[in-house]
């Protein structure tokens, strides 16, 4: 920043002193790492260099492409997964739909049917390897739970993630074309079945991550994560959850911006604003409730088309600071992230960035490096404020259900996307290569190639899958989607269970999304371009 | 002079939608008449509004390649219905052989990351008063 002031536009003075840390006390504040409110640390570790997963994100071609990738990653001290459906995949639509044609398995693992999730996940130990699934969430459990139960592996041992996000998916990315009451009732569907059927599984993460890459900062990044984790905790208890069954498991997947300390003073600010919340407002009595497992990617959006070996640096610089704040887990945003989904290059090295930082720099040693530190201290206790006002204000305009209908937090990302613009393009942001130290293009060929390679469609995968839809029973599948549609009718009925059924049945992501998309009154497909099954 | 009449849209499901947005308001701002057609539009659809709503120049916002297999199509179908409305396109992935093959392939305009909106708006003017 050129300003005095963070990204977030918080004010800096030229130093801090005892003065601005006065209010400070330590056990209300701060307190061991491990202890209420869980500023330092979620818990105390006696190894703490050992904690976080290290994971890049992973996916593409079809699910067996993707189970090569696993294994790679895997073969090179990866210690979990992390991957991200295609385009159609995250969309609810199937390979074979007309709009799919050339987005299948180039920026993501095509995906659809129980097959696929055999596929994706062959010889990988579920029991053991953590996979954090960018996927919808309903399907990604339903079908782990289903290849668990083949494996002869209990569903209760599963361990490992699946995103929430009901509220803002439809504006950034990951249109479903459900509507908001069907989506937001998947999500507690989903976290009411996995508490029960899979508790080790973190069947709530509140992703920041994507939503925040529109451009928002700090604040508004956590604001709204903090909005759509009390959207679906206000749900689950209306529909008669205890909390306690569920907050244990909730996760927050953050965005890792390069303002070092401001990104720092987040996490130890969401880490005590959600140990309050839960316990004092949603009176969870658990303490393992209170502290909140929080996980990261670094942030896509502050890499750069230009000199991309420059990215190599920025993801070692953000997840230092993630290291420092003391995360769960770690996925850097790779060089190429400005054109592609990661290539095998790219993987390496982000992976070793992360083994470097943990292996060699002797930061992780020591928890929470930074506390009582008058900077940080001050900054974490301004971002809390910030943070919490900024949830107070939009409750205050209503019902965040209805505020997403209304377009309201669409605006938010629309605008955040223009004054990010606009701060590079008057260099109040500095962008190097960009708007500082740029080269002519005809230099910029460090790492270029790599970056620029392009993955094809994997117009295979559409006939494998139209091949797939006609070699089944067609009775039993009109049954179990017909199964479907009449329980999504039924708002009291868990959909996790007809899902698990109709998938078993042979029903697919698209099929099943459809009917249910049919039970809330509207068309099969949002695009009016196939016929419903049933 | 008539205000020159853009229709902006997305192509298949790319779902990034910021930049055609931003780059709407640049053009309104500037005095044109924007017909935003949004998300999730195949070379068809494009090809429909783009007559019916009689415009000067079709503006395709590309965050996915998608716009490799498209673009053809739709300048096929123009030709096809002999109609010479010419194409721009902009994305921040666009590298400079994309913007080359584009510009081959019959695009009369693209620009790639970080290209001010004020040389899209020159760009546009002169595309239309060479028509």
């Amino acid at each position: 920043m050129t300003e005095w002031q963070t990204q977030s536009r918080i004010p800096l003075k030229h130093f801090y002193t005892n003065e601005d840390v006065r209010n400070l006390d330590y056990q209300e504040s701060l307190s061991d790492p491990g202890s209420f409110p869980f500023t330092r640390g979620r818990r105390l570790d006696l190894h703490p260099g050992a904690a976080w997963i290290q994971r890049e994100l992973s996916g593409e071609g079809d699910p067996l492409t993707s189970n090569a990738q696993f294994k790679y990653l895997l073969a090179m001290g990866q210690t979990g997964l992390d991957v991200i459906g295609d385009t159609p995949s995250v969309g609810l639509i199937d390979p074979d739909h007309p709009f799919a044609k050339y987005t299948v398995g180039n920026q993501g693992v095509s995906i659809c049917c129980l097959q696929d999730y055999r596929d994706l996940h062959k010889d990988i130990p579920l029991d053991k390897i953590t996979i954090s699934y960018s996927l919808p969430a309903s399907f990604a459990a339903a079908g782990l739970y289903l290849i668990a139960q083949e494996n002869g592996i209990s569903p209760s041992k599963l361990r490992g993630s699946v995103i929430q996000g009901p509220l803002y998916g439809e504006d950034c990315g990951y249109a479903v074309h459900l509507p908001i009451s069907l989506r937001l009732r998947m999500s507690s569907n989903c976290v009411e079945f996995c508490s029960k059927e899979m508790p080790k599984y973190h069947h709530f993460v509140e992703d920041t991550y994507y939503f925040s890459e529109a451009g928002l900062d700090s604040i508004e990044e956590m604001a709204l994560g903090f909005v759509e984790i009390r959207c679906i905790i206000r749900d689950l208890l209306n529909r008669g959850v205890n909390i306690d069954s569920f907050a244990p498991r909730i996760a927050i997947l953050i965005n890792c911006r390069m303002d070092f300390f401001e990104e720092i003073a987040k996490v130890r600010a969401t880490r005590r604003l959600f140990s309050r919340m839960i316990k004092e407002e949603y009176g969870a009595k658990d303490p393992r409730s209170w502290a909140v497992v929080i996980t990261c990617h670094t942030s896509g959006l502050s890499l750069t088309a230009q000199q991309p070996v420059n990215n190599i640096v920025r993801g070692a610089i953000e997840s230092l600071a993630l290291a420092i704040a003391g995360v769960q887990a770690i996925e850097i945003s790779a060089f190429d992230e400005a054109y592609r989904t990661p290539s095998p290059e790219s993987h390496f090295i982000a992976l070793r960035t992360q083994q470097i930082i943990q292996s060699e720099s002797n930061v992780t040693k020591v928890m929470d490096p930074l506390g009582g530190s008058y900077y940080v201290e001050a900054l974490t206790d301004e971002i809390e404020k910030r943070i919490w006002e900024m949830v107070l204000k939009i409750e205050a305009m209503g019902d965040p259900a209805h505020l997403s209908e209304k377009g309201i937090f669409r605006s938010i990302f629309t605008n955040a996307m223009e004054r990010y613009a606009k701060e590079i393009k008057e260099k109040k942001l500095l962008k190097v290569g960009v708007n500082i130290y740029e080269i002519p293009e005809e230099k910029d060929t460090l790492l270029k190639e790599v970056a620029e390679r392009k993955i094809e469609p994997y117009l295979d995968r559409i006939e494998k899958i139209k091949e797939f839809k006609k070699s089944r029973d067609q009775k039993k599948l009109k049954q179990v989607l017909e199964g479907c549609y009449q329980k999504a009718k039924d708002k009291d009925e868990n959909l996790m269970y007809p899902i698990i059924k109709a998938t078993e049945g042979g029903g697919t992501m698209g099929e099943i999304a459809g009917v249910m998309r049919m039970a809330y009154g509207f068309d099969y497909d949002p695009y009016g371009m196939i016929k419903s099954p049933i | 002079m008539e205000k020159i009449r853009v229709l902006m849209a997305v192509l298949g499901l790319d779902q990034h939608e910021v930049g055609a947005i931003s780059v709407s308001r640049a053009l309104r701002d500037a005095g044109m008449e924007v017909i935003y057609l949004g998300r999730f539009n195949l070379p068809p659809k494009i090809l429909k509004t783009a007559l019916e709503e009689d415009v000067d120049i079709i503006g395709l916002s590309c965050h996915s390649w998608e716009f490799l297999y498209y673009i053809s199509d739709l300048v096929q179908l123009l030709k096809d219905h002999n109609a010479k409305i010419p194409i721009i396109v902009g994305g921040s992935l666009l590298t400079h052989k994309d913007i080359k093959l584009l510009l081959e392939k019959g695009v009369a305009a693209a620009f790639g990351a970080s290209t001010p909106a004020e040389e899209i708006i020159r760009h546009i003017k002169s595309i239309v008063e060479n028509q």
